[in-house]
């Protein structure tokens, strides 16, 4: 058998992992395999819920209290079993390190960057390396991470930006020259260009130390710009790998095929995206047989009984859970190359103007009169009726801001900002304010915060219809066609966002946001907090409505793809200023400003844009 | 991996897993143990102060001049006072004193504290200045020196002594429940509700009240352990309860003269105050920690 292959960096066989509960025990995660070599990349992806989190930290022996794991796992000729677990605590640093999404809460805030970078490190005698000894191998280690400037040693780390955080982070688990290193979800918290140099950074140190990496992600783009190889996992359990070239271009697993298709292109716009119905089930209440059927097309009978399927080789280094792919092969990995559409932005570029922003300026204050930022600096917006605009830009650009005070949720300092005849700079008085209203609307970015926990989707919504003037009498009526608008049950009102998934709550908020039947629907990053799949369905939710209710949009992302499904404008914000504006086809195929260059060029894989890099 | 270990990796597995399902169990059904004691406490403690008679074995305020102080007998299970009375009867009747004014005084400061902490959290701004200086204030006074003062020169009425504490109580409460609302009045619900319009006054009362629950069943707890803490001492100095009536720090002050002869008369009364006050706390405590779960898991 393979498994006695001390060629291994890392093999995991039969892992399952548990979670005791107050309803008892709930399996996260059954039958995981992993293996891989020394110097290979691996990726690790699925939607949330798919349990890869828990996995890997079972791997890494990490696992937090109620949490438990059985199986085998052996790194290098180690067996972890029949280990000690003293001698398993001085496996992890030099055996396996771990980088986690948040490089803030990471690193100590309260220790300079440098000491966390060398505060493993010991001589050969196993004592701690003198003063000076450490300074220079922190300065080294942080240049090897492309930190050249030696000061940054002596900084803390909330002085550092993310993607310095990160590289520190990087640094301080590669110290003690691990075999393994496992990266969960690196780059999610980062910006797009942050999040290509650290990748980057990743794929380097992997090839300079011979460096095995375990990448934990949702994102199948990042997974196949840096790892040879990709496991795919769904509701607890590895429904597919294969090599990331393969597996890209031939799936063998329903799942992998939508998660594929769901992903929004961002080279051309499509009639529809192709989510995928329904929602990852959550732990304790996944199906008998395979955890995808309910969600498949090709489900059979058969599919929907038993225990999970057994993984199938296909091809050499490619095995599928999928019962049916004997027969279903030829259908998946197509659907692909969905025509192109464009845009009907002409029809609307004679309507009346909604949104007018003329050289808004926003200061936030420090405290007491010093620092203070400034998050935008003279921006020009507008928004016409119907209209679906998009304004794109990093962390720090300022989008969220522009936003806000768009809604009256903020105030600028200086400029000009008409919304709907109603100017929102200066004095505004109750009837203004319910002017704004009427006209405007956000969806927010979080749909876990973004609905009272305490209340009813019902009362939620109700309260939404009383304040938009409904009468009472008609309230519950009104409550059932927002929900039917934005595609939930109507029985969906007697619950409590908690018994929501992250998709659903998004369409309650929206529904709330409908409730006054405004002309404008902000919309704050809202499919960023969400599953790729959950996220197709949103974004079609979103043009459906605009079209049907003749919606204009102000949608706030960082993400290309997303902007290219949904808007017809867009603006490019970067520090405050808007850098390029135009059409959206014509802004992302031709850029004009090197800014809006550099954020197209840092789309993980580049796959999407092949056929548009003429620019 | 060879076959044998496999099995063995099973088996281990099926044997954990039954092993914290029944654990699972315990914990679903109820209580720890040292919490369902103090439930038990509370329960004997709240029957007492309801039906007194129905467990007091005397009258408590029968004077017999002949049997006074006798050690715990048959007849007096915790023997008698100076006055003949028996003890055992005046702890069970105090339980009445000994609840209902902590709960009164409880209760006023939760719900100034609640209204204060939405109003100054929430709309920030002067009155929030005004709120947290003037609490700042009352905290830093000496609570109980200066209740026994005004309690003292205005005459020792029950009533003027609850009011005075609850002046002094509410800071406490104030200042979490403040915090509570601060740390959600900027999100993102928050925001959505004024966005569609809803007035200030519904968003505190519909919006943040709801989602304070396990913080003000806190306060609320914590306040009744310190409230009856701060009427013993009161009683026990001879304020508050008029004098004669069945209260555990008046008897606890009254008897400790003659500790050598009966110290039940003195002792028992004390550990009916610390059994209940322990018992509040650690109760309060556990549903704190269970309101809080079941936020988090909905």
């Amino acid at each position: 058998m393979s498994d006695h292959d001390t060629t291994r960096a890392l093999a995991v066989h039969g892992l399952d992992v548990w979670a005791s509960g107050p309803r008892g025990d709930v399996a996260i995660a059954t039958g995981i395999e992993l293996d891989v070599r020394p110097g290979e990349a691996i990726a690790i992806v699925g939607e949330s819920g798919s349990g890869k989190s828990l996995s890997t930290r079972a791997v890494l022996d990490l696992l937090p209290e109620g949490v438990r794991a059985t199986g085998s796992l052996r790194y290098g000729e180690s067996d972890l079993s029949a280990l000690a677990p003293r001698a398993r605590r001085r496996l992890r640093g030099r055996e396996l390190a771990l980088v986690m999404q948040d490089p803030f809460t990471m690193l100590n805030p309260v220790e300079r960057v440098g000491a966390q970078v060398v505060e493993a490190l010991r001589d050969e005698r196993g004592r701690r390396l003198s003063r000076a000894a450490r300074r220079a191998e922190a300065v080294r280690r942080l240049a090897e991470v492309g930190i050249a400037d030696p000061a940054v040693a002596d900084r803390y780390p909330f002085e550092l930006s993310g993607g310095m955080r990160q590289r520190v982070a990087i640094a301080a688990a590669i110290a003690e020259g691990p075999r393994v290193l496992v990266a969960d979800e690196p780059t999610t918290a980062l910006d797009v260009t942050t999040q290509r140099q650290i990748l980057e950074l990743l794929g380097e140190l992997r090839r300079a130390h011979e460096m095995a990496l375990v990448l934990i992600t949702h994102d199948l783009s990042v997974a196949f710009s840096v790892c040879d190889r990709v496991y795919v996992m769904y509701a607890g359990a590895l429904l597919e790998t294969a090599p990331s070239r393969e597996l890209r271009d031939r799936p063998r697993h329903p799942y992998t095929h939508g998660l594929l298709l769901a992903e929004p292109p961002a080279d051309r716009r499509v009639e529809r995206l192709a989510g995928i119905p329904g929602n990852v089930p959550s732990p304790g209440t996944r199906p008998d047989g395979c955890p995808f059927a309910p969600r498949c097309a090709w489900a059979a009978p058969a599919c929907r009984e038993g225990t999970l399927p057994p993984l199938r080789e296909t091809a050499p280094g490619h095995s599928t859970r999928c019962l049916r792919i004997d027969e279903i092969a030829t259908e998946l990995g197509h659907g692909g190359d969905r025509p192109a559409v464009t845009a009907d932005a002409a029809s609307r570029a004679s309507r009346a103007t909604l949104v007018t922003v003329e050289g808004v300026r926003k200061r936030f204050a420090g405290r007491r009169g010093h620092g203070g930022t400034t998050a935008l600096d003279g921006v020009d917006l507008s928004v016409r009726e119907g209209e679906s605009v998009g304004l794109v830009g990093e962390s720090g650009s300022g989008k969220t801001t522009l936003a806000r005070i768009v809604v009256g949720l903020e105030e600028a300092t200086d400029g000009r900002a008409e919304v709907g005849g109603v100017a929102l700079v200066g004095r505004t008085t109750r009837a203004d304010r319910e002017a704004l209203r009427d006209t405007v609307q956000m969806a927010f970015q979080d749909p876990y915060s973004s609905l009272n926990p305490a209340r009813t989707v019902g009362a939620t919504l109700r309260e939404a219809v009383r304040l938009a003037g409904g009468e009472r009498a008609d309230e519950e009526r009104a409550v059932g066609e927002l929900l039917e608008r934005v595609g939930l049950p109507a029985q969906y009102a007697q619950r409590r966002p908690s018994a929501l998934s992250g998709g659903e709550r998004q369409r309650a908020a929206i529904a709330r946001a409908l409730a006054r039947r405004p002309r404008l629907l902000v919309c704050d990053e809202v499919v960023s907090a969400l599953d790729v799949s959950v996220q197709a369905q949103i974004l079609n939710l979103l043009r459906d409505l605009q079209r049907e209710l003749d919606l204009a949009l102000l949608f706030i992302t960082h993400d290309l793809a997303v902007v290219r499904q949904v808007t017809d404008r867009v603006y490019v914000l970067r520090r405050g200023v808007v850098v390029e504006t135009g059409a959206t086809a014509s802004v992302l195929d031709a850029p004009a400003h090197a800014y809006t260059r550099e954020l197209i060029a840092s789309i993980p894989g580049g796959r999407s844009l092949e056929g548009s890099t003429r620019a | 991996m060879s076959v044998p270990d496999a099995k063995a990796a099973v088996v281990a597995r099926d044997g954990r897993r039954r092993r914290s399902r029944s654990r699972g169990r315990a914990r679903r059904t109820g209580m720890p143990v040292s919490v369902a004691l103090c439930a038990v406490v509370l329960a004997a403690v709240i029957l007492c102060a309801i039906a007194p008679g129905l467990l007091a074995p005397q009258d408590p305020a029968l004077i017999d001049p002949a049997g006074g102080l006798q050690t715990a007998s048959g007849a007096h299970l915790l023997g008698t006072d100076a006055l003949g009375r028996d003890v055992l009867s005046r702890v069970v009747a105090g339980a009445r004193s000994a609840l209902v004014g902590p709960l009164i005084l409880t209760s006023a400061t939760v719900v100034v504290s609640t209204f204060l902490a939405l109003v100054a959290g929430y709309l920030g701004g002067w009155f929030d200045a005004v709120v947290s200086r003037v609490a700042d204030t009352v905290y830093a006074l000496p609570a109980l020196i200066v209740t026994i003062v005004i309690v003292g020169v205005f005459g020792g009425g029950w009533w003027l002594a609850i009011g005075v504490l609850v002046v002094f109580n509410t800071p406490t409460a104030l200042r979490i429940l403040r915090a509570a609302v601060i740390e959600r009045r900027d999100l993102p619900y928050v925001e959505a509700a004024r966005t569609i319009g809803a007035s200030r006054w519904s968003i505190m009362v519909r919006h943040l009240l709801p989602n304070l629950e396990p913080m003000v069943v806190t306060c609320f707890f914590l306040g009744f352990t310190y409230g009856m803490v701060e009427l013993s001492a009161l009683s026990f100095l001879g304020l508050g309860v008029p004098p004669g009536s069945p209260d555990w720090g008046r008897m606890l002050s009254e008897n400790r003269v003659q500790v050598a002869q009966n110290p039940w008369a003195a002792v028992a009364p004390g550990i009916a105050i610390v059994a209940t006050v322990l018992s509040a706390n650690i109760l309060g405590g556990w549903i704190y920690e269970r309101l809080e779960r079941r936020k988090r898991e909905r």
